[in-house]
């Protein structure tokens, strides 16, 4: 999957997290978002795991600066979920 | 039931709530309750909440019944576990929605915010707290190889140690404390050593939660994370990787069964559990239609797995029946036909004599569900009804919605543990009068029946009750039931002040107060505990401060005789007159004229009371059919009260 392509399967779990349009893209991060609290965050991450079937390890999804990054890693999380 | 065209009704999802929130529709409130009470997982509950915020911003009516003052304070992140009590809570409303006024403690810093009497959780004047203690503390800090009884102290001492911060919180702030007990451990560490020491974290867990559960004073009331945790699957309520990022200590679907039971705890903290089960009979207590498959052909009990199916369920409904819950039977069939299962089926587990209010005819199901309030003299929001067919279910819904229901799903070998899991029978404390219950209101009905056979000479009916009556003192044993009647009886109720435990254990050594429980018992049965009364005394004026009586004794001239002993207790205590209160409720309009009707002679009348005296000089007792076997501090001196 391209980080195009990932970024467009989070469009729809933005959509049920927000209830309100956030449009995806790659800049995006939670400082230009009002609502985007840390509430929201533990759903978006729970939400994208789902839609996705990864984990994230331990500190990795807040080191991420904007959801170009967090595409990234969803693609590292994906491919060795391919590999295993 | 044969022959009807059944159209389920839709079930509202959290997509339907989405749909009503962008229409401003009104029944969003309504869905909104619905579904968050139904919410499986974190993710679901958290959006459900995320729109009731857009719905209170977009300015959608909604009808605030109550506002619950909750502090939450734990050794672990109270974030956004304070989110789902808010919106759980908030769900637990019968009718409209609870406004959760909340404050939660700083992560792991509930020691310190209990110990201090100026902190400022004690400044917020919570109504409820719930402490989560942290699970660090509940370690045994010896060798596996300890003595179990080195052990055992450790766990009681951990135990106390919780215990002992409840305690501190609640004479602090008067507030009912909810605190979440341990979570069964998980790892296999140290293998199957671990049930042969009371030192291994799953048996030290489980010693403490024990001692916990066994020692909680009525005040505290225990989330049971242990068996919430057992029941989901202990493993899938940790997530390691939340801890470490955020302190969460629940898993976020786990938070959800978290947060659901301390609204129920809360609920029952408010509202009465259910009284009465009304039953359907087709394909709810039996297999297929007693009408068109006859005696023989109806599937309960014997040699087939449905049969038992349904043998299960009645035996579950019986085991509800033993604990004080009524039943009653609501069924769209001829009298003689439903009936004779009863009688006659040797597999049938519940019997005629078991259900105290029996309607089989042809007349809609709501109209039955009406008389059987009526007839057992209970509000229609104690009732639970109960039917396999959706389209009865949905006219009780509509034409009753007081009357919670349940809707019995397709596969009968569900039916037990859809009733035992429904949550509405559960007693906060179970009291000897609840366990004979079910048989208080067969006598009731017998006695509606000797009612209608005597006619209307009431003068004689009473006479041929043979009632006799024993007034008591408060005494400890009495407490539980005392407390419950105050604070669950609406209608006869003169102050409708309610007092928690712990207060009500307080006036038995009050001396600036004297207070009777009366107990009823008649030819029929004994009535129990059945009316509450508590006196302030000032010089030489005795106030009523609570007053209620269980409707169940209604026109049985029981509060005349509370009047004579109310009277006969002023004067030992040298009182020359007694006040009384009527503060109005919605609920209470029966004893409006209670007080003049006593004797009692209008002071002042306001919107908010009307206040009446009475001169106990004056008064000459009321004559009544009730033989009086014993009364209220039976030594008779002034000293004794």
């Amino acid at each position: 999957m391209t980080q195009t392509e990932i970024l467009a399967k989070m469009q729809p779990v933005f959509d049920d997290v927000f209830l309100d349009d956030v449009k995806v893209t790659p800049e995006l991060s939670a400082n230009d978002v009002e609502e985007w609290d840390s509430l929201l965050q533990i759903s978006l991450v729970l939400g994208i795991e789902k839609a996705f079937g990864v984990r994230f390890r331990v500190g990795e999804v807040e080191a991420t600066k904007n959801l170009g990054e967090f595409a990234n890693l969803i693609q590292r999380r994906m491919a060795e979920g391919a590999k295993a | 039931m044969s022959g009807e065209t059944v159209t389920a009704p839709t079930r509202p999802g959290t997509g339907n709530v989405r749909e009503l929130l962008a229409a401003r529709d009104t029944a969003f409130w309504p869905a909104l309750r619905e579904a968050t009470r139904n919410a499986q997982d974190f993710s679901e509950a958290l959006s459900l909440a995320t729109m009731r915020k857009k719905a209170v911003r977009a300015g959608i009516p909604v009808m605030i019944d109550k506002t619950i003052r909750l502090a939450v304070v734990g050794g672990s992140s109270l974030y956004p576990l304070n989110e789902l009590l808010e919106q759980t809570i908030g769900a637990a409303s019968a009718t409209g929605w609870w406004q959760v006024e909340l404050w939660k403690g700083d992560y792991d810093n509930y020691i310190a915010e209990t110990l201090d009497p100026e902190s400022e959780l004690y400044a917020f004047k919570p109504e409820v707290i719930f402490l989560i203690p942290s699970s660090q503390r509940c370690v045994y800090q010896g060798a596996l190889t300890d003595s179990r009884e080195q052990q055992q102290t450790a766990a009681l001492a951990a135990a106390e140690d919780v215990l002992a911060l409840c305690r501190t919180a609640h004479e602090r702030s008067g507030a009912e404390i909810v605190v979440a007990n341990f979570m069964p451990a998980v790892d296999f560490d140290p293998g199957p050593y671990r049930v042969r020491t009371l030192g291994s974290d799953w048996n030290f867990r489980r010693a403490v939660n024990l001692e916990l559960g066994l020692n909680a004073p009525s005040y505290v009331h225990i989330c049971d994370a242990e068996f919430l945790a057992t029941r989901r699957g202990a493993v899938n309520c940790y997530d390691a990787r939340a801890w470490f990022e955020t302190k969460q200590l629940y898993a976020s679907d786990f938070a959800v069964d978290i947060a659901r039971e301390v609204a129920a705890i809360v609920r029952s903290l408010h509202k009465p559990s259910k009284k009465v089960l009304a039953l359907d009979l087709d394909n709810t207590l039996w297999g297929g239609v007693i009408g068109d498959d006859g005696m023989a052909g109806i599937e309960i009990g014997g040699t087939h797995a449905r049969g038992e199916a349904f043998k299960q369920f009645q035996l579950a409904i019986a085991s509800l029946a033993k604990r004080g819950v009524v039943l009653a039977v609501c069924s769209k069939n001829d009298y003689k036909n439903a009936a004779e299962p009863f009688e006659k089926h040797p597999e049938m587990v519940l019997r005629l004599s078991d259900i105290a209010c029996f309607k089989a005819n042809w007349e809609p199901k709501s109209e039955n569900l009406r008389r059987i309030a009526d007839e057992l003299n209970l509000g229609l929001d104690s009732i639970v009804f109960v039917d396999d067919n959706p389209a009865e279910i949905e006219i009780v819904n509509q034409f009753v919605p007081e009357i919670e229901t349940i809707h019995l799903g397709p596969d009968p070998a569900e039916y037990a543990s859809q009733l035992l899991n429904s949550r509405f029978f559960e007693p906060r404390s179970i009291t000897a009068d609840d366990l004979k219950r079910g048989e208080q209101y067969q006598q009731q009905a017998a006695r509606a029946q000797a009612m209608s056979s005597s006619g209307t000479d009431m003068e004689s009916y009473l006479g041929s009750l043979d009632m006799h009556s024993t007034i008591s003192e408060f005494t400890a044993v009495d407490v539980p039931r005392i407390s419950q009647l105050i604070n669950k009886s609406n209608q006869f109720n003169v102050t409708t002040r309610r007092r928690t435990e712990a207060e009500v254990e307080a006036l038995l050594t009050d001396k600036s107060h004297y207070a009777f429980s009366v107990r009823l018992a008649d030819k029929f049965g004994d009535n129990g505990l059945i009316s509450v009364v508590i006196v302030a005394v000032e010089a030489e004026t005795a106030t009523v401060d609570t007053w209620l009586m269980s409707c169940r004794v209604l026109k049985r001239q029981m509060e005349d005789e509370v009047v004579n002993e109310m009277v006969r207790l002023a004067k030992l205590r040298g009182c020359s007159s007694i006040v009384g209160h009527y503060l109005p409720t919605e609920k209470n309009g029966m004893v409006r004229d209670l007080f003049p009707r006593m004797g009692f002679t209008l002071v002042e009348e306001t919107p908010e009371r009307t206040t009446w005296r009475l001169d106990v000089n004056a008064f000459t007792p009321h004559p009544t059919h009730i033989r009086i076997d014993r009364r209220a501090y039976p030594t008779n001196s002034p000293e004794s009260l």
